[in-house]
């Protein structure tokens, strides 16, 4: 599904709406970075998938998928089902044509193998979601900002 | 020559080891009493049997192996261990040592073999095995616990705190008091939750991070707890000093993370308008059969009733409010597992409304 976020004032020069892919299976957390993100100054176009395999769709344009975008972020949980968050990630990360893409490990697992094992598959950072709800609110924009205004991303040529 | 053989029978008779003498077609030309027994056999039954009708079969063919190159002349005097079957079928761990006696003209003559019966060692040593293993698979099932906690509970609790806080945000101000008070006691019952998941995944740690204990250096481990209590320390103005300090063996990041819940401790639980003064020492005890460190936190704080004293140190067990003071009443539990580990005590004297002092040992055996 695919959610979009006018600006009240567009804050940095995007012409185009900023792409995010969400990859999250637990509907209560994708409301929940759904409003976080509905918050933003920037225009921000949100698709979400629900497992690992319907993200590998989307990312290569298969059935069902074939006018999908690609993305300039990628939110993506750890435990999915169908293909797990790690398979996903090592997949994008070993793609030339996908490797590029920031990919944000968004999850509630605080172990330590979870936060290791991201990093060796070159996950570009590793974020837990807090208890907290101000705090995840306040983490969505931080990434939000920081990826998309303070980050240069490549540009693509697809 | 009849007095040496008579010396030699003698030795062999009386010997509390296991002897034989065997000759070339592998048949006893002698055996002793404490071979027979070993077997479970008599002296004759025992002569009227082979090595091949008392040994185990597993073993056989390295002992005719063996055999053969002594023989040969390739094999020096040797000593294995094997396993010999006993009359009652059972199996008997023995520690064989075998010679080959030559003649004038270097003609093999016979053997002359000893045995230790060695079970009770093979069987201390197993059962060890089968402990370290028992314990190896015992902390995996801690560590898979462990990651389940920091995990799976996780994502629940989350749900449970983020949306009673949505509807706060929500309907804020459409709803009464008591809804605002009733949302406050889910949204903080998640919160506890958490805090008392990641307790127990600490206290779990250090029997499964715990690392071997090394020399070093106690004023350093209490430097960085005192750093990681900076602003506990500057907030409530509390003052720590602090006695020079040994060298122990100790794992340093336990020892640091018992200072800091002790240390941690004295400010916290301090008496309102006075500023806490926490002290450190540590002085060396040799009695006989125990020599020792005892590491004191001294405060000036609270204090506690002696009728507490061992109270304290259990799991979750509090001994004020959550709005008096807050914590989950693991802290203690946490020193005292450390302290254990490195094979410890832990206590605390106390006079209610004085202060309070906790001590800890480490053994002092550098």
């Amino acid at each position: 599904m695919t959610s979009q976020y006018p600006a009240a004032v567009p804050v940095m020069p995007h012409l185009s709406p900023v792409e995010i892919l969400l990859v999250e299976d637990n509907p209560g957390d994708a409301e929940l970075t759904r409003e976080a993100l509905a918050e933003s100054k920037v225009l921000i176009k949100l698709h979400e998938v629900r497992d690992g395999e319907a993200a590998m769709v989307f990312l290569r344009r298969g059935p069902g998928y074939a006018d999908a975008p690609r993305p300039d972020l990628i939110l993506l949980d750890l435990n999915l089902p169908r293909k797990d968050g790690r398979a996903v990630l090592k997949e994008i990360k070993e793609d030339p044509a996908l490797r590029r893409i920031p990919v944000v490990v968004l999850t509630s697992s605080q172990a330590e193998q979870d936060i290791a094992r991201a990093y060796d598959l070159n996950a570009n950072c590793y974020v837990t979601k807090p208890v907290n709800l101000e705090q995840f609110l306040t983490i969505v924009r931080s990434i939000e900002q920081f990826w998309l205004t303070v980050v240069k991303l490549p540009r693509d040529a697809g | 020559m009849r007095e040496s053989e008579d010396l030699f029978r003698t030795a062999m008779q009386s010997s509390p080891i296991g002897m034989a003498l065997r000759g070339l077609d592998g048949r006893w030309l002698a055996v002793n009493q404490a071979l027979a027994d070993i077997v479970g056999y008599s002296e004759q039954e025992l002569q009227a049997l082979g090595v091949a009708d008392i040994s185990h079969p597993d073993d056989l063919a390295v002992d005719m192996a063996y055999a053969q190159e002594l023989l040969a002349g390739t094999r020096g005097p040797y000593s294995r261990e094997k396993r010999y079957v006993h009359r009652d079928g059972h199996t008997v761990w023995i520690l064989l040592s075998v010679t080959l006696v030559r003649g004038e003209h270097g003609e093999a003559r016979f053997f002359i073999a000893q045995m230790n019966d060695i079970s009770a060692r093979k069987h201390a040593e197993e059962e060890l095995a089968r402990r370290q293993e028992e314990l190896a698979r015992s902390n995996a099932e801690l560590e898979q616990f462990a990651y389940v906690a920091s995990h799976d509970l996780q994502e629940p609790l989350r749900m449970v705190a983020s949306y009673t806080q949505l509807l706060a945000r929500k309907y804020e101000g459409q709803l009464d008091e008591r809804a605002d008070r009733w949302i406050g006691y889910a949204v903080d019952g998640a919160y506890r939750m958490q805090a008392l998941i990641n307790d127990l995944l600490s206290l779990s740690r250090v029997g499964t991070h715990g690392r071997e204990p090394e020399l070093i250096d106690s004023s350093q481990a209490l430097a960085r707890a005192l750093g990681s209590l900076t602003s506990a320390i500057t907030e409530s103005g509390a003052r720590i000093t602090s006695d020079p300090l040994p060298v122990v063996r100790a794992d340093a990041g336990q020892l640091e993370q018992l200072f800091q819940n002790l240390v941690g401790n004295a400010i916290k639980f301090r008496r309102p308008d006075v500023p806490a003064e926490v002290r450190v020492s540590a002085r060396r005890r040799s009695t006989e059969g125990r020599d020792e460190w005892i590491f004191s936190i001294a405060d000036n704080g609270i204090g506690l009733d002696a009728s507490y004293a061992e109270q304290v140190f259990t799991l979750f067990q509090r001994l004020h409010t959550r709005e008096e003071y807050p914590g989950t009443g693991i802290g203690l539990a946490i020193c005292r597992k450390i302290v254990e580990r490195h094979g410890g005590r832990i206590w605390v004297e106390s006079t209610p409304g004085v202060g309070a002092t906790f001590n800890f040992t480490l053994p002092a055996n550098e």
